[in-house]
């Protein structure tokens, strides 16, 4: 009865922990029979068990661990196929040239409605512009000044330091002149929609020619299944052949597309190119710093375990040969009855 | 062989002082030396594609104050 | 005594105990069995160990001897070991360095001002909009600047001063680059206010507050204001143009 009872614990705690106690068990087991009825009698209780578990497991995320859809898929939006942007990769800063390009893309197409007042008149020098050319570009504005000695506001051109200014005064301004619809500022538009560049690219790219059959558009909108909810106020903007490239880049849509996105990424991320550098950097640096932690730890720690104890126990060994370790233990069983 | 190991060891090793000094100046030619030849790499990765390598298409006689204005703003 | 093992030779001994006499022998058998058979049990791993300190005969042992650690010995130089040591470990004292260095630069670098305070830090004036003998106020970083436009006789008479005795003695040429042109920061050193200008018992300025006088090169002549008018940063890069800041 012990001998099953201990048998039994070494198998559950200790299953398979070293070839002593498997033999053990094996030589064990053949001597009784009633051993055996209780290893099969232990395999289905652990089987039973572990079907237990897993099902409660199971059971508990078809209740409630399983991610609920709010929406259809025409809600949602489709979702925007993966393009290869070279300028995401990590080791690619931005293209400046197609920057230079979006940013003419954006002046005269998206800027009649959609704002980036985030972005200042000083980030374009150095990135996309020459001092000269941003500060002409900055002039074409007007700022409100400060009050003067008589508590006038006047207006002045604009400098490096302002902000782009939006095309409309304000939110209830652009919605009444597009239909009651708000375009959004564009400045960070790439981090803050699902998708990133690839739904902004799908998204301008992808007017069909007329709504498939069976779609429901409502007046004033148009058909875009890019867009969550399908109609979106924003017609397709982008046409072959729309603007005149400076540096003779053949304008078709998806050119234009493609710019403009890289220049509205530029808008979200203009750190994106330092950042990624730095990174690279960081990463180098750390590699080494850890080789060398791990050289530093093995050598401080080589004398440490690379000690050997040896210990001779003092009374006088008995006669069998072999070391004295061996003779102490064998001598403690033999005293035992 | 050992006769150059042991200058070195007596150089810059043997008192505690100048082993700490060589570490913090070795320390900055590491910065100095990593710094400039990974900026190599990152150029040399993004050839034509960085502002200084189209930039010249844009400036336009008088570059002086352009010079300028773009050290403020790499930074 | 390992915990396998120690399982092993209780099951055992209870088998032992608990079935006949005549089965004991065969657990016996067992017992020896088992130790033949597995390579990590306790009691026979240790059976070749010899001890290092093992010398002289069985019962008089010497346990003063110190082992041959020779073969663990490396065969390189002594000086190049310790060179490659001290230089491993300093190159991963100088990376850490490196690092920390960094990391507080960046922050420190975080609590300088921002881009957009560098942008509008700078103000372009027109100089030639300012007629001789003609002050104006521009806004700078929140301040008023005053930029005077100073007559030759101005000038004389700031030159001329015996500046040695006044509160917070200052030559003219020190608070200026250009004579005709004196620039100061118009908030008055005494409790802030903006002096008046072309006002005043020396010709200059005038703080209403509490009444301190300052002459035409912006220095305190009398009132309670400890100190003269500030000069900003200022620099003329081209001609008819002045940049503060």
């Amino acid at each position: 009865m012990l001998a099953r009872s201990s048998l039994r614990s070494s198998r559950a705690f200790a299953a398979a922990k070293s070839p002593a106690v498997r033999t053990a068990t094996r030589n064990a087991s053949s001597q009784s029979s009633q051993s055996a009825a209780a290893s099969w009698k232990n395999t289905a209780l652990l089987s039973s068990t572990t079907l237990l578990a897993a099902g409660s497991v199971s059971w508990y995320y078809y209740q409630f661990g399983r991610p609920t859809q709010a929406m259809t898929l025409a809600e949602e939006g489709l979702h925007p196929p993966k393009f290869p942007w070279e300028h995401t990769k990590l080791t690619r800063t931005f293209d400046h040239q197609a920057l230079r390009r979006g940013f003419h893309v954006y002046r005269e197409v998206c800027a009649a409605c959609h704002s980036i007042s985030r972005i200042p008149y000083r980030k374009f020098v150095g990135s996309l512009m020459t001092v000269d050319e941003a500060k002409a570009m900055a002039e074409e504005q007007e700022y409100d000044t400060d009050p003067n000695d008589e508590g006038e506001i006047e207006k002045r051109p604009g400098k490096l330091s302002d902000y782009m200014l939006p095309p409309y005064q304000n939110d209830e301004a652009a919605r009444a002149a597009n239909n009651g619809a708000l375009p959004p500022d564009l400045s960070l538009i790439v981090k803050a929609r699902h998708g990133g560049c690839d739904y902004v690219f799908a998204l301008l790219t992808g007017y069909p020619e007329e709504p498939p059959a069976g779609a429901v558009v409502q007046s004033g909108l148009n058909f875009n299944p890019y867009f969550p909810g399908t109609g979106i106020g924003m017609p397709k903007q982008l046409f072959d052949g729309l603007v005149d490239y400076e540096d003779g880049t053949p304008a078709t849509a998806s050119q234009m597309a493609k710019d403009v996105v890289e220049f509205l990424n530029w808008t979200a991320e203009p750190e994106a190119d330092e950042r990624k550098k730095m990174g690279w950097k960081v990463m180098a640096i750390t590699t080494v710093l850890f080789g060398l932690s791990v050289w530093v730890k093995r050598y401080k720690w080589a004398t440490i375990k690379t000690r050997k104890l040896s210990y001779t126990p003092p009374h006088a060994p008995a006669k069998q040969p072999g070391s004295s370790f061996r003779r102490f233990q064998q001598h403690g069983y033999e005293q035992k009855p | 062989m050992s006769g150059l190991l042991n200058t070195i060891y007596t150089a810059f090793v043997r008192r505690n002082a100048v082993f700490l000094t060589t570490i913090f100046v070795g320390a900055f030619a590491t910065e100095m030396v990593f710094d400039s030849g990974s900026n190599l790499i990152w150029d040399s990765i993004n050839r034509g594609r960085q502002w200084k390598d189209i930039k010249h298409k844009y400036m336009s006689n008088g570059g002086g104050g352009d010079d300028e204005g773009d050290d403020d703003d790499d930074e | 005594m390992s915990l396998p093992s120690k399982a092993t030779t209780s099951l055992l001994r209870h088998a032992g105990r608990q079935q006949l006499p005549a089965l004991r022998s065969s657990a016996a058998l067992v017992q020896k069995r088992n130790r033949a058979d597995s390579p990590f049990d306790a009691s026979t791993s240790h059976a070749e160990f010899t001890s290092p300190f093992h010398r002289g005969t069985r019962n008089e042992q010497d346990t003063t001897v110190i082992p041959n650690w020779g073969k663990y010995r490396s065969s390189s130089s002594e000086t190049g070991n310790k060179l490659f040591q001290y230089f491993m470990v300093g190159s991963f004292g100088g990376l850490t360095a490196l690092g920390a260095k960094n990391t507080v630069q960046d922050f420190l670098v975080n609590m300088s001002a921002s881009a957009d305070v560098l942008a509008q830090a700078k103000v372009e004036v027109d100089l030639s909009q300012i007629p001789e003998g003609k002050n104006v106020i521009i806004k700078w970083r929140g301040k008023p600047v005053f930029v005077r436009h100073r007559t030759a006789d101005e000038i004389k008479e700031a030159e001329d001063e015996d500046w040695k005795k006044l509160r917070d003695p200052q030559p003219d040429e020190d608070r200026v680059k250009k004579p005709e042109w004196l620039v100061m920061l118009g908030v008055c050193t005494h409790l802030g206010c903006v002096p008046i200008g072309e006002a005043g018992d020396y010709g200059g300025w005038f703080c209403p507050c509490h009444g301190s006088h300052y002459d035409i090169s912006g220095r305190v002549r009398k009132g309670p204001a400890p100190l003269n008018l500030e000069i900003p940063e200022y620099d003329f890069p081209e001609d008819g143009l002045m940049v503060i800041g």
